[in-house]
């Protein structure tokens, strides 16, 4: 991204995309994971112009798991700090599903508008 | 003012821990955790570069600590606003004796008479933890195995120290710090202190209030059990050891109230590292 203006627009779009990629995420394993996983997990399609920095990842699974949307556990690691591990509670899978109708109608609103203007 | 780039994750976690000196220890903690534990994963999936050589990719993988501070800072904003208590209506001071039993709609009285009951048992735990661990850890120190017993107690302090951390809401530990260790044996008389406080009030408030049921009860014949002294089943003796057992329990509750927030700033000292 070249100028500020297309950054900042990003950064306020990310707000609420960051917490539905990651409940996403979580929904979709099967096992436990801790933010290092998540974070790789989405760089893979997040590579080359990267929409977010993963650092921005690790306060969102905080704010979500002192809403009840995530549970975690510590568990110690020789190599550095305790790590926390997460998992998506029933509420998060319930919120999960609610976000997800809203991006579909919000999508859906949006191209109608966009589309218009390069498909004539 | 923009610092140089960090090179080595001690320099990151310094700035990181610098651009959110305003916040709650709590969260640099946090933070600090976050960070700390992603660089050295991404340096330990980079075997072929240095530390130098991946932290100069991390402010486009990452993100500069500037940029990373930012974000904590913006969603500790926004879990704060949900979760501040409503505002009491203007106009409804309340009275001095509805102030005194406000004290049981407020969880953190109920908290913390719970933490103060559980703390007997976590304060053994601990003290046990301990002492165990630096005496096994010192006589091992002799022979090859003392070094991995030593990180195995180190590891477990660290775990417990950010769990504990948690519970009492001082939150998160660097158990890095030996003054964990001061914490764990404290909180053995600590426990004792707290858990007889809790069960002498509520075994003194509840019987009290109790024993009024048992009079009327017993008044009715529907169970056989006797007051002694008799005179206390009388009734205006009755209304005095009812009121008695209601300002006990109340106490108690305002007493749980203030020890809970004297224990978390205690925790927080010993648990929190003050960088």
């Amino acid at each position: 991204m070249e100028n500020s203006q297309a950054r900042k627009f990003q950064k306020d779009l990310n707000g609420g995309l960051v917490t539905l990629v990651l409940l996403a995420v979580l929904a979709a394993s099967d096992e436990d994971l801790y933010g290092y996983e998540i974070a790789k997990r989405l760089q893979k399609a997040n590579e080359g112009d990267a929409l977010f920095k993963e650092g921005t990842v690790y306060p969102v699974l905080r704010s979500l798991s002192a809403a009840g949307l995530l549970t975690s556990r510590i568990v110690p690691s020789y190599s550095g700090p305790p790590r926390r591990y997460y998992r998506i509670t029933e509420e998060g899978r319930a919120t999960l599903e609610q976000y997800r109708s809203v991006w579909r109608q919000t999508r859906d609103f949006v191209d109608r508008f966009i589309e218009a203007g390069i498909t004539p | 003012m923009t610092p140089a780039a960090p090179r080595s994750i001690d320099a990151y976690l310094k700035q990181l821990r610098a651009a959110l000196a305003d916040q709650d220890p709590a969260l640099i903690q946090d933070a600090a955790y976050d960070a700390e534990e992603y660089l050295r994963a991404e340096i330990a999936s980079h075997p072929d570069k240095s530390e130098a050589d991946v932290l100069e990719l991390i402010a486009s993988t990452y993100g500069a600590p500037e940029e990373v501070a930012t974000a904590y800072r913006e969603t500790e904003a926004k879990v704060n606003a949900a979760m501040q208590t409503p505002v009491r209506p203007a106009g409804e001071a309340p009275g001095t004796l509805q102030r005194f039993f406000s004290v049981y709609s407020d969880p953190r009285a109920y908290t913390s008479l719970f933490f103060m009951l559980l703390a007997l048992a976590t304060g053994v735990v601990y003290f046990t933890i301990a002492v165990a661990g630096i005496s096994i850890s010192l006589s091992l120190a002799l022979l090859i195995v003392g070094i991995p017993f030593f990180l195995a107690f180190i590891g477990i302090v660290r775990v417990i120290s950010l769990g504990e951390g948690r519970l009492i809401e001082a939150m998160t530990a660097d158990s890095r710090t030996w003054t964990t260790l001061a914490y764990f044996i404290l909180m053995l008389p600590l426990g004792i202190i707290y858990f007889v406080i809790a069960v002498v009030g509520l075994a003194l408030g509840l019987g009290f209030l109790v024993a009024i049921p048992v009079a009327v009860l017993q008044g009715f014949d529907v169970i056989d059990s006797s007051i002694e002294p008799a005179w206390i089943a009388t009734a205006p003796a009755l209304v005095v050891v009812g009121a008695l057992g209601l300002i006990v329990l109340t106490t108690l509750m305002h007493g749980a109230r203030g020890i809970g927030r004297m224990h978390a700033q205690l925790a927080k000292r010993f648990l929190v590292t003050q960088d």
